[in-house]
């Protein structure tokens, strides 16, 4: 395999295995990858650009199997409310969005779901927690703020119409309750009702 | 606000491969290949024309290569597809994964008693690490020094990435928890299976015999990673 496109190769195995990466803003961009241009201008991301057919959506085409995921309703409403709470403006595009204080994503899936107090608590930072690791979210736990993660740039054209009238459907962020305008960190307030045996 | 980013209409690596094909291969090797890379188990070769037919199956392989990924054997008639050798060991060498120490200790305790131990005593055949006895909760606490809240998190993140499993409870009440790898093990490749076969009989018995031949290999020119 030539020199450049063994480098190609690995690039894509490099956010296979490790999500989107963060780079400098000047460094070329590799065959297939998408540059996102991360706010402030010094850095870029790069994720994969995998042709529609042959992403993830074909498994249910083929009526095979889907990684499994915990939690799965309440990690999709999670997802749906930072979407709602940081793309401030759906006509735009969708990345790179604004980083908004936790607590927002809270109040959205609180009038979502009904779900109040600890209970919604903790089914938020389960789902933040699931949703960042694989790079669909950035979650600072320290500074409490919550910004969408490069992959979701990878969404097309017909998911991003779903997405716009699934938004103007949802609740608007409300105001933030006095004392409680961030969520627990990851390691307090753990969602027990995920804990194995 | 930002660039939109944009995606060229001919992909730069995707179309290197699938132009040479006919409209029909074309779909059914994009098809596989969302099938090999997305699914959680191995695909039966059943399912899909472009595993079963070997010209459509290597322009696949070719396809994948180009991502650094390549197809991967499963049984006799099921297909999955793992990082390349190469381009694994060059993932390796830069760190490029995302499992903390603490995934990788508690992945490698399971993969100790739930396959090696079982194998060294003749009771898990072949060279898979996929399949093997379950290793309860209370052994991977009693094994290692993880606190038991950072334990669950582990086995919690572990599990999200297919990497173990959690085994159906059996009749008894209060049995601990049992797991067994994951399907993502499926993914290695045969020298990758190998090389963690090595591994761990270097950790585990550094002393034997068959540590210093693995050693030995490893030190000889032209000798297995």
């Amino acid at each position: 395999m030539p020199p450049r496109d063994q480098e190609t190769a690995l690039w894509w195995a490099r956010i296979r295995a490790a999500g989107p990466q963060l780079v400098a803003a000047g460094t070329p961009v590799p065959p297939g990858l998408l540059r996102l241009a991360e706010p402030g201008g010094t850095q870029v991301w790069f994720t994969t650009d995998i042709p529609n057919a042959g992403g993830p959506a074909t498994l249910d085409e083929l009526d095979l199997p889907r990684p499994v995921l915990e939690m799965p309703n309440d990690t999709a409403r999670v997802l749906a409310a930072c979407v709602r709470c940081c793309w401030a403006d759906p006509a735009g595009p969708l990345w790179p969005g604004v980083a908004v204080p936790s607590g927002l994503v809270v109040s959205v899936f609180r009038a979502m779901t009904g779900r109040d107090g600890i209970v919604a608590h903790r089914a938020v930072v389960g789902a933040l927690r699931r949703l960042s690791w694989p790079g669909w979210l950035l979650w600072d736990t320290t500074a409490a703020v919550v910004r969408l993660g490069p992959r979701v740039a990878a969404w097309n054209q017909a998911e991003l119409s779903t997405l716009r009238e699934l938004w103007r459907s949802m609740p608007a962020p409300g105001p933030l309750p006095a004392g409680q305008d961030d969520v627990p960190g990851p390691e307090a307030g753990d969602d027990a009702a995920e804990v194995d045996a | 606000m930002s660039e939109m980013p944009t995606a060229s209409p001919a992909h730069p690596v995707f179309e290197a491969v699938l132009a040479e094909l006919s409209e029909r291969h074309r779909d059914e090797v994009l098809a596989a290949f969302a099938a090999v890379e997305h699914s959680p188990e191995p695909v039966p070769e059943v399912q899909l024309a472009a595993l079963r037919d070997a010209t459509m199956r290597r322009s696949l392989d070719t396809l994948l290569n180009r991502v650094g990924r390549t197809l991967i054997p499963v049984g006799e008639q099921a297909w999955t597809s793992g990082y390349r050798d190469d381009i694994a060991a060059g993932l390796a060498a830069a760190g490029h994964h995302s499992l903390s120490a603490t995934d990788r200790a508690v992945l490698v305790l399971v993969l100790i008693h739930s396959v090696a131990v079982p194998r060294s005593r003749g009771t898990v055949p072949g060279d898979a690490w996929t399949s093997g006895e379950p290793t309860m909760l209370a052994e991977l606490q009693n094994a290692s020094r993880v606190q038991p809240a950072e334990l669950r998190a582990a086995l919690q993140r572990l599990r999200a990435a297919g990497l173990v499993q959690l085994v159906p409870q059996r009749a008894g009440a209060g049995q601990s928890a049992a797991y067994l790898p994951g399907p993502q093990l499926h993914r290695l490749s045969a020298a990758a299976r190998r090389r963690l076969q090595e591994a761990l009989i270097l950790a585990a018995a550094p002393a034997s015999p068959l540590a210093a031949a693995i050693r030995a290999r490893h030190a000889s020119p032209g000798g297995s990673r």
